[in-house]
C-alpha cells in the first residue's frame, strides 16, 4: 500500500497522508488537489509506512491520524522527531481522547484539525502549517490548557508524596507493586516481616490510605512506582 | 480603597464580583492593573501588595471574603519571591485561585510557577480584553494561559515534568537538611539544629551533591532551588 506519487511541481509544498482510511486519504488529496503549490507525494495507512515514507519522500507536511493500526500516530510523531524528520505535522482525527490534544501539541507538532473540518479547510490548514504557523482552534487550545492544569497538579501532588517517603519506604513500595506478600518482601530486602509491615504501615499513612490495594492504586496514579524504579531518568520528549 | 470606575450602562445587576488581590513590587504596575480591573463591572481590587509578606497579611485579613483571586507578579524578587508566595496561597489558602502574571517570561518560569500551584499565568503583554477575561476563568479555577503562543505548551509541560522528576531524587531529610544549608548555617549549626551529628549532616550533603550533580554546596542549593526542590526562605 506504499503509494508514491512523483510530482513536477518541485516548489510546491510535498505532502504526505497518513490514515488508515482510504476515504479520508482521498479527501485530503483532493483538498490538496484544489490548490496550487499543495501535492500530494506519498500516501500511508500505517505508522510504520508513514515512517519509511516520511524518510524516503521527505516531505514539507505529513497530514497524520492518531488512531492507526500499530504504532500509534502519537508515537510516529516523537520517532519523527528522534530522526531529525524537518516535515511539518498537522493532525487530522477524530479521537475523542482528551489528552490528545495536550499530547500531540507536547510532542510539537504544528497543528490539530478534528476530521468534521471542510476540505477547504483542510486545505487552509496545510497551507499555515507548510507556512510556519500553528493551527490551534481556540476551544482546542483550551482543552490542552486544562490537560496541563492537571499535569502540573498531579506532578505536584507526585513531588509532595515523594518527599515523604523515605529510602526505605520508597524501596518497599517499589517491591510492594510487584505484587509480593509481606513476607517475600522481608525476605527480598533482609528485613524482618514486622519491620517491613511497620514500614507499610508508615506508607498508607503518608498516602492517605487504608489498604494494600489503595496504596498501589494511589502509587500509580501518582507515577511514583516509575519515578522510585527509575530515579533521575529524566528523558527529554522528542520534538523538532 | 476601592477605586471603581462606574463607566454607564455596562454595570449589569447581581454580576458575581471577583475581588482581587494584585501583588506586585512596582506600584505603577498595581495602579495599571487596578484602573484596568475595576473598570469591568464584575471585577474588583480589594488589595494590594508590594512584598509576598504583605500578600499573606493582606489575604489572612480578606480570607472570608468570596470570589479572592491573586494575581501575583513573577517579578517580586528577593528570598520570599513569586514562587515562594505562590506555594504558601497554595498551601495556606488552597481555596483561593492564584493566576501568575509577567512579562516576557519564559517558560522555565511559567512552568515553577504552575509547578509551585498556580492555577495559570497570564503574560503582561496579553491584549487587555484577554486579560480581563484570563481573570474571570482563573476564578473559575479554570486553567488559564493568556498571551503565550500554543506551542509554549511543551517547553512548560517539559519543565514540570523535571520540577516532579528532580523531587523524586532527594529524600525528605536530604531536602529539609538542603533548606537548613541555604540559611547558611555550617554542618555543625545544621546539626544541632536537626538533632543529628555534624558527621550524619556532611554524609547527607555529599550523597545530595552527588544527587543533583553539584561539586559544592553552593552549587547544590542553586540547583535545587532552581528546580523548586527547596525554596529559598522557606521555613519547614
Amino acid at each position: 500500500m506504499l503509494d508514491v506519487m512523483p510530482t513536477g511541481d518541485q516548489q510546491g509544498v510535498r505532502v504526505l497522508v497518513v490514515d488508515d482510511h482510504p476515504m479520508v486519504r482521498t479527501m485530503v488529496r483532493l483538498a490538496c488537489d484544489e490548490r496550487n503549490g499543495l501535492a500530494v507525494v506519498g500516501e500511508a495507512g500505517n505508522g510504520n509506512e508513514a515512517l519509511e515514507l516520511a524518510a524516503s519522500l521527505r516531505p514539507d507536511v505529513i497530514v497524520l491520524d492518531l488512531i492507526l493500526p500499530g504504532i500509534s500516530g502519537l508515537e510516529v510523531v516523537g520517532r519523527l522527531a528522534l530522526e531529525d524528520s524537518t516535515a511539518r505535522i498537522l493532525v487530522l482525527t477524530a479521537t475523542d481522547e482528551k489528552t490528545a490534544v495536550f499530547e500531540a501539541l507536547r510532542l510539537g507538532v504544528s497543528g490539530y484539525v478534528e476530521k468534521t473540518a471542510s476540505v477547504d479547510e483542510i486545505a487552509d490548514a496545510i497551507e499555515a502549517v507548510a507556512r510556519g504557523e500553528l493551527v490551534f482552534s481556540k476551544e482546542l487550545e483550551r482543552q490542552a490548557q486544562v490537560q496541563l492544569g492537571e499535569f502540573a497538579k498531579r506532578a505536584r501532588e507526585t513531588a509532595r508524596a515523594l518527599a515523604r517517603l523515605t529510602p526505605r519506604e520508597r524501596q518497599v513500595l517499589a517491591v510492594l507493586a510487584e505484587g509480593l506478600s509481606t513476607r517475600q518482601i522481608a525476605k527480598r530486602l533482609g528485613l524482618s516481616a514486622r519491620t517491613v509491615e511497620s514500614h507499610i504501615g508508615n506508607i498508607y499513612e503518608k498516602l492517605d490510605v487504608r489498604t494494600r490495594v489503595q496504596a498501589l492504586y494511589r502509587a500509580a496514579g501518582l507515577g511514583l512506582v516509575d519515578l522510585i524504579t527509575k530515579p533521575g531518568d529524566q528523558q527529554e520528549r522528542g520534538r523538532q | 480603597m476601592k477605586n471603581r470606575i462606574d463607566r454607564g450602562g455596562s454595570a449589569r445587576p447581581s454580576l458575581p464580583v471577583v475581588n482581587v488581590v494584585l501583588v506586585d513590587p512596582l506600584s505603577v504596575v498595581r495602579s495599571g492593573l487596578r484602573l484596568l480591573i475595576c473598570g469591568e463591572p464584575d471585577l474588583t481590587v480589594v488589595g494590594e501588595a508590594a512584598t509576598a509578606d504583605e500578600a499573606l497579611e493582606t489575604l489572612r485579613v480578606l480570607a472570608r471574603r468570596a470570589g479572592l483571586l491573586a494575581l501575583v507578579g513573577l517579578n517580586l524578587g528577593g528570598q520570599r519571591d513569586g514562587y515562594w508566595l505562590i506555594r504558601e496561597i497554595r498551601e495556606s489558602f488552597p481555596s483561593i485561585p492564584v493566576i501568575a502574571c509577567g512579562a516576557n517570561s519564559d517558560a522555565i518560569s511559567i512552568s515553577r510557577a504552575l509547578f509551585f500551584g498556580a492555577d495559570g499565568f497570564v503574560d503582561k503583554t496579553a491584549r487587555p480584553g484577554d486579560f480581563l477575561h484570563a481573570i474571570r476563568r482563573g476564578a473559575r479555577r479554570e486553567m488559564v494561559l493568556e498571551g503565550l503562543p500554543p506551542d509554549w505548551m511543551a517547553p512548560i509541560a517539559d519543565g514540570i515534568g523535571r520540577h516532579r522528576d528532580r523531587a523524586a531524587v532527594l529524600t525528605g531529610r536530604e531536602r529539609e537538611i538542603l533548606t537548613v544549608a541555604a540559611e547558611g548555617l555550617t554542618s555543625r549549626q545544621i546539626g544541632s539544629r536537626l538533632g543529628v551529628r555534624e558527621r550524619t549532616v556532611t554524609t547527607h550533603l555529599f550523597r545530595i551533591y552527588r544527587k543533583l550533580g553539584a561539586d559544592s554546596r553552593v552549587g547544590a542549593i542553586a540547583a535545587a532551588a532552581r528546580s523548586g526542590i527547596i525554596t529559598m526562605g522557606a521555613r519547614e
